[in-house]
């Protein structure tokens, strides 16, 4: 159809559902990796190129996803938050499907042995990265109902309760990977283990960083109107 | 030519334009309480008709008035000319806003007939039967400050609308409640929309008509008549599909978003039909929409629209009034 005028072109692109989308892949990506660790540890290396792969499918969608939000969100658009606060939470969110992606690769560049009580460190630390990316998660799908209710003040009380849940349990992470450090420099694995070890608990480290750092950019969106 | 066989081509050609306004301009206005989900396409079709052609009829008067004598003093001009003038200001409006419409440009009917009307004016000036201070420049200043005040108004009054609904409102009850009870109130202000929409923009087709019909001050209750019910045809003919169109693109727009943008465009417009002034119901409505998305109610607002608004202003007027121009000096030389 053809001949017609339309006031449609007023309402604008609106990023909040990719933005939802982006967040749930990120936890998604969470999930594969604590498969992956654990495909690893029962030495089924297969398993672990696969995840591998699928880890990097998930981070490409989210990079489209991401390209999407910010080739979209121009200067000419009105939105209930800051234009410059979005895409900055945006790229802070990004960074835990990245460090993801990274800890993905790193499972495949060295077939490491580590003794048993180090590969449940792991799942310790990797649990926790998973409850704190579920926790932010949903802080996240409240922008849904920010938006509708035009951020009544329940509403915005109620979405950054997040934000300190998510704080708490990466500094549990925290804790967690003190421990692991510990534990890796002293045992009396192959060096070149420990060192790769290392780097997986420094990059693991970063993931729920980058959940904490995101909640915080949230937080600054979502009060700064 | 006949006076009575240049009525028939107007009426002919008012029909069209009155069409239009029912498929594109009407269908605007309404197509917010669609894409909310307040009615149906069916509904709204039938609220649309009725409604249009209602504020059409008993409203139309002032606004028909102003452009059938407001622009141009035809009372000094000799029926036959006026005739032609007319019916070439009908015919250029009519060509305008099909052109733009294939290029999805967002014109106003209103604005078309206005440049044409004023065309019109100044081929009489050339022509030395009228002097250019004779044009009335002051109703046309007048109307020009309207196009920039209703937009202004729609902004101000949904905004205020808005942010009453969302601090009384919002902020109090349950946000499914509140938009349940708008999901009524938008109802309403469907049919207030309809109302006020026939009842400024009727005229785009009926001024020149009344102005061929010897316009002294009072116009045909049938010429309201006609021209509501080509709006009426044109909503049911063409403007349901616009509907449909247009109303995907505003999903966005919930009940109480729906209701501020509405309510507020059409106060600003039936005020605007009270003072007799002709102005854009669409334009104002894209005002309103920004107006509520200012009080924080909406998602996302693409204010790149205000700069296409403002240059299909900037084209419209020159382009209808040199349309009407070369048509009326061919006619002249010709009929």
């Amino acid at each position: 159809m053809k001949f017609f005028r339309s006031v449609g072109e007023v309402f604008g692109y609106s990023p909040f559902r990719a933005l939802t989308q982006h967040a749930k892949l990120c936890g998604r990506a969470v999930g594969l990796l604590q498969q992956q660790f654990f495909a690893y540890k029962n030495e089924n290396f297969e398993e672990v190129e696969r995840l591998r792969e699928e880890i990097d499918e998930l981070e490409g969608h989210a990079d489209q996803i991401k390209e999407e939000i910010r080739s979209n969100v121009t200067k000419s658009l009105m939105m209930p938050v800051d234009r410059h606060d979005l895409l900055e939470f945006l790229k802070v969110q990004d960074d835990i499907i990245n460090n993801c992606e990274h800890v993905g690769h790193m499972l495949t560049f060295r077939k490491v042995k580590a003794p048993l009580d180090i590969w449940d460190e792991f799942q310790i630390l990797l649990s926790k990265i998973m409850e704190a990316v579920n926790e932010y998660e949903i802080m996240v799908e409240s922008i849904t109902r920010l938006v509708a209710t035009s951020f009544s003040r329940k509403e915005v009380i109620s979405a950054l309760e997040h934000v300190p849940m998510v704080e708490k349990i990466e500094h549990e992470c925290d804790l967690v990977q003190i421990g692991l450090h510990t534990r890796l420099f002293n045992s009396d694995m192959h060096p070149l283990d420990v060192h790769l070890m290392v780097q997986w608990v420094v990059h693991l480290g970063y993931i729920a960083n980058a959940a904490a750092r995101a909640a915080d950019r949230f937080r600054i969106m979502v009060l700064g109107r | 030519m006949p006076v009575e066989m240049l009525l028939l081509l107007a009426a002919v050609v008012g029909f069209y334009v009155a069409w239009n306004i029912g498929a594109n301009d009407a269908a605007n206005s309404m197509a917010t309480s669609y894409g909310s989900g307040a009615l149906t396409l069916k509904q709204i079709i039938i609220i649309a008709a009725v409604l249009e052609f209602s504020g059409a009829a008993l409203f139309g008067k002032r606004v028909t008035h102003t452009i059938a004598k407001g622009i141009v003093p035809i009372e000094l001009l000799d029926p036959h000319l006026v005739a032609i003038g007319a019916l070439a200001a009908l015919l250029s409006a009519g060509f305008w806003i099909t052109v733009a419409t294939y290029y999805h440009l967002p014109i106003s009917t209103t604005h078309s007939i206005v440049g044409a009307m004023l065309g019109f004016g100044l081929a009489a000036v050339s022509q030395k039967y009228l002097e250019i201070t004779q044009i009335n420049w002051g109703v046309l200043a007048k109307i020009v400050l309207s196009w920039v005040i209703s937009p202004l108004m729609g902004a101000f009054l949904a905004f205020m609308i808005f942010i009453a609904i969302r601090y009384l409102l919002l902020e109090r009850f349950r946000s499914e409640k509140v938009e349940h009870v708008f999901r009524y109130l938008q109802v309403l202000t469907a049919c207030y929309m309809a109302f006020a929409h026939g009842s400024n923009d009727v005229a785009n087709a009926t001024g020149p008509i009344a102005a061929i019909l010897g316009y002294r001050g009072e116009t045909p209750m049938w010429v309201l008549f006609f021209g509501g019910l080509g709006i009426a045809i044109g909503v049911a003919t063409w403007g349901y599909r616009v509907i449909e169109t247009v109303g995907k693109q505003i999903t966005e727009l919930t009940f109480t978003r729906g209701f501020s943008a509405e309510f507020a465009t059409a106060t600003t417009v039936l005020f605007a039909s009270s003072l007799g002034m002709p102005v854009s119901t669409t334009h104002t409505l894209v005002g309103s929409v920004i107006g509520v998305g200012m009080a924080g109610g909406l998602a996302s607002v693409n204010l790149r629209i205000v700069q296409k608004i403002i240059f299909s202003w900037i084209l419209t007027i020159p382009i209808a009034a040199a349309l009407t121009i070369s048509l009326y000096t061919i006619m002249v030389i010709f009929i």
